[in-house]
Parts: C-alpha cells; structure tokens; sequence
C-alpha cells in the first residue's frame, strides 16, 4: 500500500469519472461562444447543440422519433415527470405496480402519491438479483394503471427482463415506465422493439456526460400530463404551453455544456460499440467477482451481474470502514451504504448496506488487478481489538 | 462528517489511549495500521496511523455536548501526562447529559 496513491475511480454507476477528452472539450467549446437556442437569441453562429444530442440519443437508443426524446435535469427528474405526469390523468386509488429493486427516484414519487393521493402500491419482491415475469403476471389487478421498474439495477447489477415483463403489462393495458438510469450507454437499448411506454436516463453515468443533464424517451405524449409550463421560445404570444413534442415537456433555458457534452458522449460510446462496452464489462466484472471469492470472509451479492457493478460486504466490518480503507489507504474511490436502493438492502444485507465498485468503458485492467488486491487484503486483515495502555 | 487536522501524525498508542473512553477496532497490517473508535452514542474517529487527519463522525444530536470532549482527548494526549481521573470524571459527566438528551431523565 503506498501513501498517496494515484486516484482508482471505481463509482461510476453514480458519476462516470473520467470523461472522454471530446466530453471536455464539447463542454468548453459551449461555454466559449455565445449560446444558439432557436427562438432565443438573433445569433446563428453556434452549434445547435440541443438538436444534436436529440439526434444522438435518438440513435443510440433507437428512440424514434427524435422529438421524443425530451431532456430534463437527470433521471430522477424524467421519473418524477413521468410518473407525476401519467398519475395526473388516472383515477383516484388506482394501483400501481414497483419492484424491491428499486431506487429512491422511483419508490419516493410513489411513496409520495401513495401517502398524498391516495394510490395503492405493490412492491414486487426479487428472488436471486430478478423480478420475475410471473410475479409481475400475479400482482396485476384490474384497476392496476401503471409500473415503474428499473432496467438495470444499481447495487446487483443485472439486467431485468423488461421485454417480457412489457409484454404482460401491455396484455393488461398497464402502462410501462422503466428507469434506464443504468443501462442508457452500458448495453444495447433497443426502444424501437422493447414494448416500453416511457424509459428514463441520465447523462452522468453510462453515457459520460456531466451531471445536471438527463432526460427521457416517450412513445405517446398524450399518455402522460405535462406538469412544467413556461418559456419555450416558441409561439410566445401563447398564455398557454405548447402541447407539440418536445416542448411540451421542456420548458426554460437547456443546458447547453450538459447537452454538448451529453452528444459528445453518446458519440464516444457509439463509436466504441455499445456491444464492446457491455462485453468488457462482463469480463471485468467476472474477474473481480472471481478474485473476491477467493476470501472466505467476503460476502459478494451478485455473482453474475450484466452491468459492471460488485456489491460486498468483508464479514465483521462496516461497509463504511472498507471505503475508507479503500480510499485512504489504497486511493480506490467505491461507495458504500444503502445507495438510495433501501427495499433491497433490507432483502439482501438486512438493511446495513455494502461496497459497491462500479466501472466504466475507462477502467484498465490493472486497476480491476489493484482493486482486487486491496479488497482481499483488507478482508485477510480483518478486524482485531487494541487493548487499553 | 468532519476531518481533523493535526499536529502530529496518528500513532497507535494514540488509538490505544482512546480505548479507555470506548472501543477501538484495528487493521495494524493494513498499511501502517487502521484504527476506529468508536463511542456509542457520542462519536467515533477513524485514521491511518502516520496519517495528520482522521475522520470524525458525531452523533449529530448531542454535538454541542461531545465536541469539547473530543478536543480534550486530542490536546490532552499531545501535551503527555494524561491525568485520566479527570477526564473520566469529565467523560461521566457529559455522559449523563447526552444520555438524557438522547433518551430522557
């Protein structure tokens, strides 16, 4: 272990870390010129940065058309939208479907209209790190409107059945939300034939963009209520907001820099292979599980995971000790606790959390080598009492 | 969460010293060694030893009344000849403030 390590950065299912240099440069080219907004300046000088990262998203997700991509602040923005925004139309106490999987941007929205609105919420459990096709299939009643489910989970990492599970909403005329925020750039995101009705992102995280900018995929506008209103730049003599896509939904000033930057990074992954990306990541991940569970005393909560995430525990410590030895001791930045995902802490660590390393299309080999090493290190050193002078 | 700075690098017998106000927990072949204390309900400090910060998370409800506390254990080991008696009797007192703070008379 060296004093002062050079920074391993293994959170980037929380914030992607590094950015690709043509993201950095997408963000300063932005912010050195004047902004080009249709509607909002006479310039015509600047890229219209808006469009392209509609146009690149569009692409990469195979979200057609590309007005149907609509951008917000991140992916808990686009849920609370989408779910605020199709409830708005539903019927008082109606039922709503979720998952133990989930993350606080989906259960809080619901906990919240549940408490507010009076809806009645079923959260489907998981058996092993998957919702089931069936136990979906069971928890449908006839007054059931809506699920919101994640893609791809946040602390197991794998990757939901959503094309099955769409398939059987849609039988029932239940509406499909589904929380892309771990997918969007990490594996291959097919919205032309995934029976989804809304999917969400975030520009952060898979997609290498920089926080503040996120957004979301809907098929028809008119299942859901817009629930933000403003300027657009657009048909400003009316007191009332455009109801034309995507206006409908954005409403104010873009980020600009978030946007370039969001284009660039989509660019970045769409010029890897998002089939190379989810295939590095498989073989990486598989080394550090395997590496992991060569220590008797570490209890590791996905083996097989789709997504490049490791959940642990070192028997007899603190999920928080280990980060901090990680990070003090090693320079190998995790994060540890119940990562805003507390229903599954509680299914599967009895609500104390775990370490999470999570990578990216950046991660070397070697630093998976280090990390490894450092984890199997502190887990052989486990814990011993100092005695009092 | 707050990080301390000190004068001096973290020693183990610095976290040894605190074991007479709570528990310590210890990784001493992890690099130079890793400690935690830990006191229930008031705070507990975390650090590499040769390290001049450590990590100090308090019991946000009773901070106002265990801070001073934990800055008499940081100069009173700094400055030699610990008279323990004192602070144990300083620790009881506090104690009983905390405890009825946190659950009552």
């Amino acid at each position: 272990m060296a004093r002062n390590p050079p920074i391993i950065y293994l959170n980037n299912a929380a914030t992607t870390w590094p950015k690709p240099p043509d993201v950095l440069e997408a963000a300063r080219r932005s912010l050195a010129l004047p902004v080009f907004g249709s509607g909002r300046t006479t310039g015509s000088q600047g890229e219209d940065y808006i469009t392209l990262a509609r146009e690149a998203l569009s692409r990469l997700l195979a979200a057609d058309p590309p007005e149907h991509v609509v951008f917000t602040q991140n992916a808990t923005d686009s849920l609370n939208l989408l779910i605020q925004g199709f409830l708005a139309g539903q019927e008082a106490g109606c039922h709503v479907l979720t998952t133990a999987l989930e993350h606080n941007s989906v259960l809080r929205p619901l906990h919240e209209w549940e408490r507010q609105h009076g809806i009645r919420l079923t959260i489907i459990p998981f058996e092993g790190c998957f919702v089931s096709p069936a136990a979906v299939r069971a928890a449908i009643e006839p007054d059931t409107r809506l699920m919101v489910m994640n893609h791809g989970s946040n602390v197991l990492g794998s990757v939901q059945e959503i094309a099955r599970i769409g398939e059987i909403l849609h039988d029932h005329g239940v509406y499909f939300i589904v929380d892309g925020a771990q997918t969007a750039g990490h594996i291959p995101v097919n919205l032309r034939e995934l029976p989804v009705d809304a999917y969400a992102f975030t520009g952060h995280k898979g997609l290498f963009g920089l926080p503040g900018v996120g957004g979301f995929y809907l098929r028809d506008p008119e299942a859901i209520a817009p629930i933000r209103f403003g300027g657009t730049g657009t048909d400003s003599f009316s007191l009332l907001h455009p109801r034309e896509m995507p206006e409908r939904f954005e409403a104010g000033t873009h980020n600009y820099p978030g946007l370039a930057a969001l284009a660039a990074g989509v660019d970045y992954i769409m010029s890897a292979g998002v089939e190379a990306i989810a295939a590095k990541a498989e073989r990486q991940t598989g080394y550090l599980i395997g590496e992991l569970r060569k220590a008797p005393n570490i209890t590791i909560y996905n083996d097989r995971p789709s997504l490049p995430i490791v959940s642990f525990n070192i028997q007899g410590m603190e999920n928080d000790d280990v980060g901090f030895i990680l990070a003090r001791g090693y320079g190998i930045i995790a994060r540890t606790g119940i990562h805003c995902a507390p229903l599954m802490h509680r299914a599967i660590d009895g609500g104390v959390g775990c370490v999470r390393l999570s990578l990216s299309w950046l991660t070397t080999d070697d630093e998976c080598r280090i990390a490894a090493e450092a984890v199997r290190e502190i887990a052989d050193n486990a814990y011993s009492q100092v005695s009092s002078p | 969460m707050k990080e301390y700075l000190l004068d001096a690098p973290v020693t183990e017998d610095f976290f040894a010293y605190l074991g007479n106000f709570g528990d310590v927990e210890a990784l001493p072949h992890v690099g130079d060694g890793f400690y935690k204390f830990e006191k229930t309900d008031w705070f507990s400090i975390k650090g590499f030893a040769g390290d001049t910060t450590v990590e100090v998370r308090f019991k946000k409800e009773v901070k106002e009344m265990t801070v001073d506390f934990l800055y008499q254990l940081f100069s009173t080991y700094r400055e030699g000849a610990v008279d323990l008696s004192l602070l144990k009797r300083r620790e009881a007192a506090v104690g009983e403030r905390v405890k009825t703070h946190l659950y009552g008379p």
